[in-house]
């Protein structure tokens, strides 16, 4: 069965290549694929009508539970036949019908990516894997109906089918998912109905489910989007939207029907909508004068037709539903086949002008009247049967079934109608008026027609053909339990073929007074201002001014409302969390006791960081942020945090320097926070309220117990396990060095980032040659240098021993970096650099070469990425997480002194 | 000291908040610092202060009531991050007023974006009120 699949879709593959090569020969060919595949599936018949099912499954998302599973039993196998039977016929009469397209191959190849996800569909017992090729048949018809997409016809059209059939996908997908998660299944063959059948997803499931197979098979009211369809090319309308695609939806009823078909309002609906869909597309169909609308129509009212059968549930009823599915297929892809050829004959598909074609159409008008006969339903054709056993099926059904029993006598009069119109009106009669002299088509084009037609005639008139070999099997797959199967043409006289007399009889008096009919339907005026298509534009328009509307507000290019409504949303969730749990809040009584040090670091904080919210001068701001940082290093430094404290100080120096730098560049700045009050006040109470949800989330997280021991692990394992007596450090080189090595990497990436930035203003090439100092001063310079040695030497001795002490690689660095900043302000950055010898970027880059051989070491050694190797060759411990932290400081170091060099230079000028 | 601690969070929070909304990029840079520094705080402040002496662990025995080790780690490389972020939005409000000569964040919306070639009306106007 994937064979037959991939096989199709090979010839998809190499359809553009054939048809360049071989012309509109191609088709011979490519035809071959379906064809090939038809035999393997008839080759299958007695083994499925025998009673077994072949299977096949390869694993697809095995984590997911999903396979491509297929299956092949009766219903499988019924549409598997129609979609590479039909599709065999339909691919040849495509190649004779668009010879002279110049998009011939790739149409070839939609059509025959089409039949092969069709063909999955059918076959797939898995639920996901069905989806899948369900979508795909989505997608194929989107590119073939839009095929001649010069035209904004089709490409509306197309537009359309795709949004209706796509939406109901989504929602189809949300009912099978819910489906397999109630039933623990995700094979159709493994779903059980018993265990489904209380279940509290069961309303949820059934509406997904249908809202999916009814916007597929265009059930009221989705039912727009087929006819519109028609602007395709006629080999597709025969194919898609007659044979296959649009009874993907009655499939998945039919697949599904013995497991939803229980007691409750599964069938009822089937039963209403089906009938309602049927009337109404009946009623349109004879509305219509273009022959390929009028088919479209009658298409509707079979789908409608066909989902009703599925509703009753009766021996009968799934009886009518398999045999009227395979006479449908047979007649309609014949006519309009047949309609096409007429189109590519005359030019025409306007009833007006059609008249009389049976003299120079001979062979495309036998295969016509072969098939309107089985559309009308009259004996002996296939069609007779359907209609005998449908109206014997509804009749069992009950009440119901009575009241829909008299709407399908009407709907199926008005389809002996329209099937008079196609024949009668089109090949007997007067001679139309033609723009050109008619033709019998060539042989493709009308062997397709032929073929069906005839298959209809056959299958009616020797019944128990098909009765064995297909229709049973077909029954016992959709039914619940097993159902007796026997098909005849005379069961009687039995109130059934008293509809069906009646129902010829109103057909024949509809077609004699069909204008008096069209007159008497024209003046209901109400229901033709119903026009779905016009809701169906006014609704879209709708969607569009929505969508633009709440882009543009939402993208309104506001930095300032962004982040408004971004606080304003942090803040409700975390408070939502806060008071979540405001219950558990009594844990935080047990706090440490207040101390002197740590209050004033709390107010130089907040005391700082308020004044620069406040004030307006350049240089106050820089003096305010700077205070605040330092508060912070206080409070830290209280806290018995001293690595914290020590990093906190220097990036605090080094901040004021790059702000000063920037800053004095800027223009003063006027106001304070919005010009207008109302807007202040807005900002200000936003600030206040996610100030306030910050401080409480902090004092929940403070309520709940610290979990494990994991201080205690480190503290006690830092010695032994990492020779290292600075916890701090041994946690940032050692046992988390991993986190470090990415953290480092982003501050050097951050680095080269800023600096291009920086570096990039005014004139940066006049910086290279002289460079003249920041400060001219002749003390200052007389006194940077010992300073700037001294800072050298103690950021080197940091690092040494930040194993053991306060210190470290990133607060060597940055005392490091304030000694070289000390000396680019006072004698340019020049001497800077040519004391650095290389650059700060290759510094940078050096020290994650240093951290990264470090873990390689450890890698070598043995061990992990990054685990601690350490030496003592006398006495001194010598180990990779120290070159680590060599690492740590070279990048740190690199990146700060590449971020300062490119902005000092860049001001020079 | 806990608790103290956390309203500091707050205030420092409410600050940046303040800053970040203002019209000018200066101070949204500024409000960024000030940010940092609060989730610094807070986040050590969730690791408890209740010690009297640092993490060391010298003579090979671990003091009595340590510190909480792990946070420090976590907040002192979030510091240098911190740093790192901060030289780069300055970097960026450096190149905005070289290139657009105005730091106000509406303006220069307005001025470094196009309206959306399929959209007629704009809604966007240039230093409009926010």
């Amino acid at each position: 069965m994937l064979n037959a699949v991939l096989g199709i879709a090979l010839a998809m593959a190499f359809a553009p290549v054939l048809s360049r090569l071989l012309d509109d020969r191609a088709g011979f060919l490519l035809a071959l694929g379906p064809f090939a595949a038809f035999v393997w599936f008839v080759l299958q018949v007695p083994v499925v009508a025998a009673g077994g099912a072949v299977m096949e499954s390869i694993a697809w998302v095995p984590a997911l539970d999903a396979a491509l599973a297929f299956r092949l039993d009766g219903l499988s196998l019924l549409f598997a036949l129609l979609v590479s039977g039909i599709g065999t016929l339909i691919v040849l009469y495509a190649g004779a019908y668009l010879s002279d397209h110049h998009h011939l191959g790739r149409f070839y190849a939609y059509l025959l990516g089409f039949m092969a996800s069709m063909l999955g569909l059918v076959l797939a017992d898995d639920l996901i894997a069905m989806f899948v090729f369900w979508e795909l048949t989505s997608i194929s018809s989107y590119l073939l109906i839009s095929f001649q997409h010069e035209k904004s016809d089709s490409r509306r059209a197309a537009l359309q089918a795709l949004l209706i059939t796509g939406g109901g996908g989504l929602a189809l997908l949300a009912g099978l998912i819910l489906l397999g998660a109630a039933a623990d299944a995700w094979q159709f063959s493994a779903l059980d109905a018993e265990a489904l059948d209380g279940h509290a997803l069961y309303p949820a499931i059934i509406v997904l489910v249908l809202i999916g197979c009814f916007t597929k098979s265009a059930q009221l009211p989705f039912h727009l989007w087929l006819p519109n369809a028609m602007a395709a090319p006629t080999p597709v309308s025969a194919y898609l939207h007659s044979a296959t695609m649009v009874k993907a939806g009655v499939y998945l009823l039919a697949r599904l029907n013995p497991v939803f078909g229980g007691p409750d309002g599964w069938g009822t609906i089937l039963v209403v909508v089906g009938a309602a869909t049927a009337l109404v597309g009946a009623v349109l169909a004879i509305r219509q004068t273009d022959l390929k609308r009028i088919l479209a129509y009658t298409t509707v009212t079979v789908l409608g037709q066909l989902t009703m059968l599925i509703g009753t549930n009766t021996t009968y009823g799934l009886q009518a539903f398999v045999i009227y599915l395979l006479a449908h297929s047979l007649y309609k892809g014949a006519l309009f086949m047949a309609v096409g050829a007429v189109d590519h004959a005359t030019g025409t598909r306007e009833l007006g002008r059609l008249g009389g074609l049976i003299r120079y159409m001979p062979l495309t008008g036998a295969a016509v009247a072969l098939a309107a006969f089985s559309n009308a339903g009259l004996p002996p054709f296939f069609g007779f049967i359907a209609k005998e056993f449908k109206y014997t099926g509804l009749i069992e059904f009950g009440p119901l079934g009575w009241l829909t029993a008299g709407v399908m006598v009407a709907t199926n009069a008005l389809l002996l109608t329209a099937a008079g119109l196609v024949f009668i009106r089109t090949f007997l009669g007067r001679q139309g008026r033609y723009l050109r002299e008619p033709h019998e088509v060539s042989m493709p084009m009308w062997l397709g027609p032929m073929v069906l037609a005839i298959g209809g005639f056959i299958l009616g008139a020797f019944n128990n053909l098909p009765e064995v070999w297909l229709v049973n099997s077909a029954v016992q797959a959709v039914s619940r339990g097993p159902v007796e199967v026997h098909l005849y043409l005379w069961g009687g006289i039995t109130p059934a073929l008293v509809a069906s007399a009646l129902t010829v009889a109103l057909g024949a008096l509809g077609y004699v007074y069909r204008y008096e009919v069209r007159h008497r339907l024209a003046r209901w005026r109400v229901f033709w201002r119903i026009s779905g298509d016009l809701i169906w534009d006014r609704m879209l328009k709708r969607i569009f001014v929505f969508a633009g509307t709440l882009a543009s507000n939402f993208q309104h290019g506001s930095l300032r409302r962004h982040m408004t409504l971004l606080v304003l949303v942090a803040s409700a969730t975390a408070l939502f969390g806060v008071l979540s749990m405001a219950g558990s809040f009594a844990g935080v009584g047990s706090v440490s006791p207040l101390s002197p040090a740590g209050l004033a670091g709390c107010v130089l904080a907040v005391g700082g960081a308020a004044g620069a919210a406040v004030m307006k001068g350049r240089l106050a701001l820089v003096a305010a942020l700077g205070l605040s940082g330092l508060g912070l290093a206080l409070f830290f430094l209280a806290a018995n945090a001293p690595d914290v404290a020590i990093t906190q100080l220097m990036v605090e120096t080094l901040t004021v320097v790059f702000l000063a730098l920037v800053l004095r560049r800027m223009p003063p700045m006027g106001v304070v926070g919005s010009r207008a009050p109302r807007v202040r006040r807005i900002h200000a109470a936003v600030a206040v309220l996610f100030g306030l949800t910050a401080a409480g989330v902090v004092i929940a997280a403070l309520s709940q117990p610290l979990p494990g021991d994991i201080a205690a692990w480190y503290l006690a394992n830092s010695l032994p396990g990492g020779h290292g007596a600075n916890v701090v450090n041994v946690i940032l080189v050692d046992f988390r060095a991993l986190d470090t090595l990415g953290e480092i990497l982003v501050v050097a990436l951050a680095g080269l980032a800023a600096a291009t930035l920086l570096g990039a203003g005014r004139g940066t090439g006049a910086a290279r040659h002289g460079g003249r100092a920041e400060f001219d001063s002749v003390f200052l310079r007389q006194g940077v240098k010992p300073l700037a040695g001294l800072l050298l030497l103690v950021s080197l001795v940091l690092l040494w021993r930040g194993h053991n002490l306060p210190g470290g690689g990133f607060i060597g660095s940055l005392v490091a970096a304030c000694a070289l900043v000390l000396l680019a302000l006072a004698f340019g950055v020049p001497l800077a650099r040519r004391l650095l010898r290389v650059s700060p970027a290759w510094v940078s880059g050096l020290g994650l070469a240093c951290a990264v051989g470090a873990g390689v070491i450890g890698l070598l050694g043995g061990g992990q990425f990054l685990t601690g190797g350490w030496a003592f060759p006398g006495g001194l411990p010598l180990g990779t997480p120290l070159l680590f932290d060599v690492g740590v400081f070279l990048t740190v170091f690199g990146a700060v002194l590449h971020m300062l060099f490119r902005l000092l230079e860049s001001e020079e000028a | 000291m806990e608790i103290v601690a956390a309203l500091t969070v707050g205030a420092l929070v409410a600050i940046g908040i303040w800053l970040l909304l203002d019209r000018n990029l200066v101070r949204v840079v500024l409000g960024v610092v000030v940010i940092g520094n609060a989730i610094n705080l807070g986040v050590l402040t969730a690791g408890r202060f209740g010690s009297r002496a640092a993490a060391f662990v010298a003579q090979g025995e671990v003091p009595l009531q340590a510190a909480n080790p792990l946070p420090q780690a976590l907040v002192l490389t979030a510091i240098v991050i911190g740093f790192a972020l901060f030289v780069f939005a300055l970097a960026v409000l450096k190149r905005t007023w070289e290139t657009h000569g105005t730091t106000e964040t509406d303006r220069v919306t307005a001025l470094a974006e196009e309206p959306a070639p399929d959209l007629p009306e704009t809604p966007l106007r240039p230093g409009g009120p926010a």
